[in-house]
């Protein structure tokens, strides 16, 4: 780990966390030096003094320098905490790599062995094992190392038992890794961040059972000294002197919070985190969002459902800059009509789903922009308002049906719910209506599918389950967040045809977010293609195929598998999609794109194109003869 | 076919046939009796929706789960007999990329290690050698000799797939399986490793076993194309005949299915069939044709009978007793899907 990569609130932890231990690693190396006194050189003429110019720390019962007992009893602390915790990881680690990977009785009769030692309380069983051995600091340290191999035992198990079924074991085992190279080159590795911590909490959880253990006489015997010593003599002599308890107690505190802080730091710095972004962030100025980039502001019209207008959403990862994900978001819906949202991953289409329920998560925030949805500026409703709103005048539709509804619930009361919060139907009522709309979106035997729990359902019935929750209250506006990706073919095209019935019933706008254009092309009246957390094209169903004016429309439309022909190669956009934070400034598809040059540098607002309502955010937009869908 | 490189004869696979405890429970087949030729240098494309046990055949021949009953005869070695694992020599011969690419590298290892792995459990390379080696076969894929020393997590999906194609081709196999390589990736990404991937066939004269639920994605680059339905093998033949002319009725529900770039022709289609609600019949039928439940073609005799194996004009065959009386009577392409 390099310094320079550290953030500063880390290192307010890390200086003072490895000053503490190196402190305790010098005094443990070079007691003999260090130490003022012979820890056990007694002086009755002196005993229970408090701090003074020759005793710094004072004096104990039998007059010895605490001082000195403190940095010799820092060596017992090192020698318990190194022992112990050695001793735990070499048995708990491999015993629970081999039984995780092994299963069958193995695991059974020692995972019911360690259930057994880990029911007593832990101290008891130390007790037991060191009534067995004999008291002394180093087998009251092996009573502790198996004591708390149990805890790495189970961890290292449930780390195999999680891995072993991760895509990566199967490649190494096409491989021909053996099950013992897929144990230490494969899963070993993905141990390492927990185990740290593991070792940091052993460590410190070592140091107090030492200390409780010298404490109540079995572990390091006087006149030996000891942390848990020191403390045993400080109780005994509260009343004298106060103050030999705070040597040993201060000392202990700080190492035990020393090793955790400075684990936790070690975890975190392990290279499997989530990457953030190192470029600049896109220049958004923050009084007017992007404003200037946009040409055409949105003028409300009275056919409108939904209108947003320059929507800007950011996201702040972890003590970093917000970087923008979404930026000038302009589009209209019509009442009845369908706006497909399409773009690839990071391309911001579910953020801006979300941003308009209100339902972004940590760390986003709408930094600007309008969103009215009949007339009503959502953004600016109070979030009373905006959870009266969602479920009633605005409903969504998630992927994945199967975790959209809660497994604990059947799914006619999940419809009823809504329709009792919502509408203050009673509780008749509301099954009656419930049953309908599960007639209503094509289930048969709907009364009894009422009462079935969602695992019992197939996907394609339970995504027909959560589109009559969301439309159980009539709706103004549905979203779709890819209500149909998670599903087979067949069931795709069932689904999409229950959209396209339901519109005709119940006449609400939908926004159907999609990455396929193929499904789009199928449900939607207009399509608008988002790249890089922008609108770059938005045009009629018919228009958008026949005439792509935007480069990655065009692209998009010949790399679809039933657009191209023939062998490959198959026509490719070169490149990957940039991550949000990292686009540049201007065109944020220029660096792919085949007619990019000087003029593509500079932000591009989305301008009409030739025909009224195709839009294009593209400079060469009139000059470029692009390839339509075949 | 006398070069067949792998020739799989009546495969079952079948899980959850004992318990922990021992109990005995009757197992679910994911794979009946299925049987598929891929030559050598050849492409054969598996298609089914999820459940249909395309993904069993394919972990079958990895030797990821036991065959219960049926034969792998893999260059005159059964594979299916090899119940204690494969022997290097052939284990090195087929070689797997698999969907996920955020999941199917070990975040916790460099590149390096990924791409090498397999040549310091096959070969007696040195560091040096292998790195060489490593880099080769980054500038293959497409990446740069300075990816070796990064962890998976500073990749895009796409780089990933790549990464995980260059480890697949380190031991130079005979045959790659390929489990929905490019469905969790971007539009405008998956392109690029389908023509990797055919690139990379033709340089080597290698076959994939390529696994899909995307017809037209799968008829780019296959030669042949199997279909499966719960288990079965439904249809079998030469890619373009499969994708032009299906002669199962399921086939034909598959391509139909597949929504079309031209929202007129759409527009049309769905106003030729009208939007029934879900069948409430099991999708699995017991007896018969196991497809009849949702065959719109279904006759008296499928409830009867199960169709057997027949040959069908422009080659293969097709379990459909459709395919034994007249082909002439099914057009020749479904309706919307024009030639290449």
């Amino acid at each position: 780990m390099k310094l320079s990569h550290v953030r500063p609130s880390t290192l307010a932890v890390v200086i003072p966390s490895v000053a503490v231990l190196a402190t305790l690693l010098i005094c443990a190396l070079f007691a003999e030096w260090l130490a003022p006194y012979d820890p056990l050189q007694q002086n009755l003429m002196d005993m229970l003094q408090g701090p003074s110019a020759e005793h710094w720390l004072g004096t104990d019962d039998l007059g010895r320098d605490v001082l000195s007992r403190m940095i010799h009893g820092s060596r017992i602390a090192v020698i318990a905490a190194a022992e112990a915790t050695g001793l735990a990881v070499l048995i708990g680690v491999p015993v629970g790599l081999f039984i995780g990977y092994r299963g069958g009785w193995w695991d059974w009769v020692t995972m019911r062995l360690v259930e057994a030692i880990v029911s007593i309380p832990g101290i008891m069983v130390a007790i037991v094992i060191i009534a067995i051995l004999g008291t002394g600091l180093h087998r009251a340290m092996f009573a502790l190392g198996i004591l708390y191999s149990t805890a790495f035992l189970r961890l290292a198990r449930s780390v195999v038992l999680t891995e072993r079924e991760e895509v990566y074991v199967r490649s190494a085992r096409v491989i021909g890794a053996s099950p013992s190279r897929i144990l230490v080159r494969h899963i070993f590795l993905n141990i390492a961040p927990p185990l740290i911590v593991q070792v940091t909490l052993t460590v410190g959880a070592v140091l107090l059972a030492e200390a409780g253990l010298s404490f109540i006489g079995i572990g390091v015997q006087p006149p030996q000294a000891s942390w848990g010593t020191m403390l045993n003599t400080a109780a005994a002599y509260m009343e004298l002197n106060a103050f030999l308890a705070v040597p040993p107690g201060l000392a202990i505190v700080a190492t035990v919070l020393s090793v955790n802080l400075l684990g936790d730091v070690l975890r975190d710095s392990i290279g499997r985190g989530i990457r953030l972004p190192e470029a600049t962030p896109v220049h958004v100025p923050a009084s007017a969002p992007a404003r200037s980039r946009s040409s055409e502001p949105m003028t409300p019209r009275a056919d409108d459902a939904l209108l947003v207008d320059g929507l800007t959403v950011t996201v702040s990862p972890k003590g970093g800059q917000p970087v923008p994900v979404v930026t000038d978001m302009s589009f209209r819906i019509g009442r009845g009509e369908t706006l497909g949202l399409v773009g690839e991953s990071g391309s911001g289409k579910t953020v801006t789903g979300l941003a308009l329920m209100g339902l972004i998560g940590a760390g986003g925030r709408i930094a600007g922009g309008r969103v009215l949805l009949d007339g009503t500026d959502l953004l600016s409703l109070p979030a009373s308002g905006l959870e009266a709103a969602r479920g009633s005048d605005i409903a969504m539709v998630f992927q994945d049906p199967t975790t959209s509804l809660n497994p604990a619930f059947t799914v006619g009361s999940q419809i009823a719910e809504v329709l009792r919060v919502k509408q203050g139907l009673s509780r008749r009522a509301a099954r009656d209506r419930t049953v309908e709309l599960i007639d209503r979106v094509g289930i048969p035997r709907p009364a009894e599918r009422a009462d079935a729990y969602p695992h019992e359902l197939s996907g394609g019935m339970a995504q027909r389950i959560a589109i009559a929750r969301a439309l159980s209250c009539g709706p103004k506006l549905l979203i779709a967040d890819e209500p149909t990706t998670a599903l087979d073919v067949t069931v795709q095209q069932e689904i999409l045809d229950l959209f396209r019935d339901l519109q005709d019933d119940f006449g609400m706008a939908m926004l159907f977010v999609t990455h396929d254009l193929a499904v789009a092309a199928d449900i939607c009246d207009r399509i608008a293609v988002m790249y890089c957390g922008e609108i770059v094209e938005t045009a009629s169903v018919d228009r958008l195929f026949s005439h792509p004016r935007h480069p990655y429309t065009s692209g998009l439309l010949s790399a679809m598998p039933h657009g191209a022909s023939g062998t490959p190669p198959l026509p490719v956009i070169p490149g990957t999609v940039p991550p949000p934070g990292s686009w540049p400034p201007g065109c944020r598809f220029a660096s792919r794109c085949a007619h990019a040059d000087a003029a593509c540098a500079a932000p591009v607002p989305l301008t009409t194109a030739e025909v009224p309502g195709q839009q294009v955010r593209c400079v060469h937009a009139a000059a470029l003869t692009l390839e339509a869908a075949q | 076919m006398t070069d067949a490189l792998l020739r799989i004869e009546d495969l079952t696979v079948t899980y959850g046939g004992r318990s922990l405890l021992g109990l005995r429970r009757s197992g679910v087949d994911a794979v009946k009796a299925a049987t598929l030729t891929i030559g050598a240098g050849e492409t054969l494309g598996l298609v089914g929706e999820s459940g249909s046990g395309k993904s069993s055949i394919a972990n079958a021949l990895l030797g990821l789960v036991p065959a219960s009953a049926g034969r792998m005869m893999f260059n005159n070695t059964d594979l299916a007999a090899l119940r204690d694992g494969y022997p290097p020599e052939v284990r090195r011969q087929i070689q797997a990329v698999f969907q996920d690419p955020y999941s199917s590298l070990n975040p916790s290892m460099t590149v390096e290690q990924i791409v090498t792995e397999p040549l310091k459990i096959h070969t007696g390379l040195d560091p040096a050698a292998r790195r060489d080696r490593a880099e080769d076969l980054l500038r293959l894929v497409g990446l740069a000799p300075t990816h070796l020393g990064r962890y998976p997590n500073e990749f895009s999906g796409g780089q990933r797939q790549r990464i995980a194609i260059a480890a697949a081709l380190a031991l130079q196999p005979k045959l790659i399986v390929l489990d929905e390589p490019v469905s969790a990736l971007d539009v405008s990404t998956q392109n690029q490793i389908i023509n990797l991937l055919y690139e990379r066939r033709d340089a080597t004269g290698m076959s994939y076993l390529l696994i899909a639920h995307d017809l037209a994605l799968v008829h780019h680059i296959s030669d042949r194309i199997a279909v499966m339905y719960l288990g079965h093998i439904v249809e079998e033949g030469p890619a373009d005949r499969v994708y032009h002319a299906p002669a199962h009725p399921y086939t034909r529900a598959l391509l139909d299915a597949v929504p079309l770039l031209d929202p007129a022709r759409q527009r049309a289609r769905r106003a030729a069939r009208r939007s029934a609600p879900v069948s409430d019949l099991p999708r699995a039928a017991t007896g018969g044709c196991p497809y009849r439940n949702r065959c719109p073609l279904a006759m008296p005799r499928c409830r009867a009978e199960t169709p057997p194996v027949l040959p069908v004009a422009g080659g293969g065959t097709a379990r459909c007793f459709l395919a034994e009386s007249d082909i002439a009577a099914h057009p020749a392409r479904p309706e919307g899907v024009t030639a290449p």
